[in-house]
């Protein structure tokens, strides 16, 4: 054929405009629990990189599990929590992003930094952490403080026998049981099994309520004056009543890590990239502290707001380190087993 | 046994009244108070309105919610109305054609939905507002269409008869005499069909892409992290706009007569 002016001019053409949309386009979608993360953040992330994020929202990792599995919506950075993540791994719903290699890293905690949920962090990087403790309004308690165990919640005091919420998720109170009695979390016996309910069954009339809805509001209002509750949550009541304290039970509290993934299929693979790295430097995860009351895993001490560093369900005392419990990965058995206690229970 | 002559029909009417719409007006009084806690009235403020217009999450999945609902709405109401006057005739499997038009009202959404999904993974639909409108559209139809044949069984054939008789042909008829009669009726589908989309969660929840949350699943997302006295404030504002879109096709209807 012809080599004339047109041929050329469109093989150019072509060229420049292949070139111009391999550069990806400055979005990223980010799919994160509601209202667990600052806005002001994300505006500022958006006028250092000039990368626009658009935020949707869930309310469990199961939705998010369900979301990625059905296909079609594809989002850039997503934030599961720590049980879910070796099973998104071996089912291939992530992919590698490296985190250790990032210029970042090295701001992170030294006992966050090579989780056994992902080894080496190849497939997350770190974002919030927190536990499962006993919030109480010490007001409503004679000498105004509680033992630290899980005794004052499966087997309270008479005063409180009426006043206290338990979560309304089935694995939070059994797991709690488990850590009081002494036995293993995934525990595929039935003779523990049957210990574990005849507690819970023993402790539910005790119970106002079971409910992991609005947490905040009951305890801060005074309508219970003892709840199983997340350190965020009551960081949260703490700053709206002062008297709310909370407990790392000496059994073992449960801690549970939230961390940033990639998905398989995400659209701007660079843009989250660059996220990620950003969500790591100290200025920015102290930020995430201070707007939403969940600790960083990040050294980032001297950025928290002053009101923060002596509430204890957000600045951990170091000396509660080790009653720390990483929340296991339970077998189907044990999980049938567990559907059997709370079914039981809940009637 | 006449009813309206039962014992105390007026108290228990009030009665049932009272418990519908006390958690309404609630909901609305609490918007104005200054303090987060649902259950704790400290003075009134307009914070919480102020608020929604910095949240950039409730502010675009409001700005979706209408988008969508508009969509929807207009979609349905046309396809409905297309419908309605199609079905006057009696044809073979009109009754089959009834079924289909009416089976979102009869079948399970949940089902629906998924299964909506599931064909446009498939088809290699994106998921968003594109694969959204065409599913609301789908499950508000039988809701425009019923109040668009009833106005039309209403109506009888005697007047278009009467236009046709007088020369006019089967456009000018619809145009000056079937349209301005069937008004009311198609402003009360088209209402219907709004609220039905507007107030639709699982069909969006499955269908949602990035950036394309609706109020409804924002809403229950928020449920893990508490409901704060921001979502007062816009179920208020939400409530305002569907009040005076109600309100507003009443007073086309009545203008109509």
């Amino acid at each position: 054929m012809k080599w004339n002016g047109f041929l050329t001019a469109s093989i150019l053409a072509f060229t420049v405009a292949g070139a111009a949309w391999s550069e990806e386009e400055k979005v990223l979608y980010f799919y994160n629990w509601t209202d667990y993360y600052p806005p002001e953040l994300l505006v500022k992330f958006e006028t250092e990189t000039g990368i626009k994020v658009i935020q949707d929202g869930y309310d469990s990792n199961e939705t998010l599990i369900a979301k990625l599995q059905a296909g079609g919506a594809a989002y850039d950075v997503i934030v599961p929590t720590d049980y879910v993540i070796a099973g998104m791994i071996s089912d291939g719903l992530l992919q590698p992003i490296n985190a250790s290699e990032m210029s970042n890293f090295q701001f992170v905690k030294p006992e966050f930094q090579d989780p056994e949920f992902d080894p080496g962090r190849v497939y997350t990087a770190p974002y919030t952490w927190g536990v499962t403790g006993i919030a109480y309004d010490s007001a409503q308690v004679t000498d105004g403080k509680l033992d630290d165990s899980w005794g004052v919640f499966f087997e309270p005091p008479t005063e409180l026998e009426g006043k206290i919420a338990a979560l309304d998720i089935g694995s939070e109170v059994i797991q709690a049981a488990a850590l009081y009695l002494g036995l293993p979390q995934c525990t595929e016996s039935n003779e523990d099994a049957a210990k574990i309910y005849a507690l819970l069954e023993a402790q539910k009339p005790k119970l106002k309520m079971y409910s992991a809805d609005s947490t905040v509001d009951r305890m801060a209002s005074g309508e219970v004056a003892m709840h199983h509750l997340w350190s965020g949550a009551t960081a949260r009541a703490h700053e709206i009543k002062d008297t709310v304290r909370f407990i790392y039970p000496r059994e073992g509290t449960p801690m549970f890590r939230d961390n940033f993934a990639m998905p398989v299929g995400a659209p701007h693979p660079e843009n989250a990239k660059i996220f990620i790295d950003w969500m790591m430097a100290p200025e920015n995860a102290a930020a995430v502290t201070n707007g939403i009351a969940y600790a960083n895993s990040i050294e980032s001490a001297e950025f928290l707001d002053d009101k923060w560093k002596d509430a204890e369900s957000v600045n951990m005392p170091p000396e509660f380190a080790d009653r720390l419990v990483p929340t296991d990965v339970c077998s189907p058995a044990a999980q049938e087993l567990r559907d059997k206690i709370w079914t039981r229970l809940k009637g | 046994m006449n009813l309206r002559r039962l014992p105390f029909t007026r108290e228990i009417s009030l009665g049932v009244l009272v418990y519908l719409y006390v958690p309404v007006v609630v909901l609305i009084v609490y918007s104005f108070n200054a303090n987060r806690t649902a259950t704790v009235w400290t003075e009134a403020s307009l914070d919480w309105y102020r608020k929604i217009l910095t949240n950039p999450s409730i502010r675009n999945a409001t700005w979706n919610s209408l988008v969508l609902a508009t969509a929807a709405g207009i979609g349905s109401t046309l396809l409905a109305l297309a419908a309605a006057l199609g079905m006057r005739t009696r044809f073979r499997g009109a009754g089959l054609v009834e079924a289909v038009l009416n089976a979102p009202l009869i079948l399970p959404e949940i089902v629906v939905a998924v299964a909506t999904l599931m064909l446009f993974v498939a088809i290699g639909i994106d998921m968003g507002l594109i694969a959204m409108i065409p599913a609301h559209i789908a499950f508000c139809i039988p809701f425009a269409y019923l109040p668009i044949k009833a106005r039309l069984e209403g109506m009888g054939p005697s007047l278009e008869e009467a236009a046709q008789d007088l020369y006019a042909n089967r456009f000018v008829t619809f145009r000056r005499v079937t349209l301005p009669l069937l008004w009311p009726g198609i402003m009360a589908g088209f209402t219907l069909a709004f609220v039905t989309s507007l107030d639709d969660f699982l069909t969006s929840f499955f269908l949602s892409g990035p950036g394309s949350t609706t109020l409804p699943v924002y809403i229950f997302s928020a449920i893990r992290a508490g409901i704060t006295p921001e979502i007062n404030a816009i179920s208020t504002i939400m409530l305002i706009v569907s009040v005076a879109l109600v309100v507003t096709s009443f007073l086309l209807g009545k203008m109509r007569r």
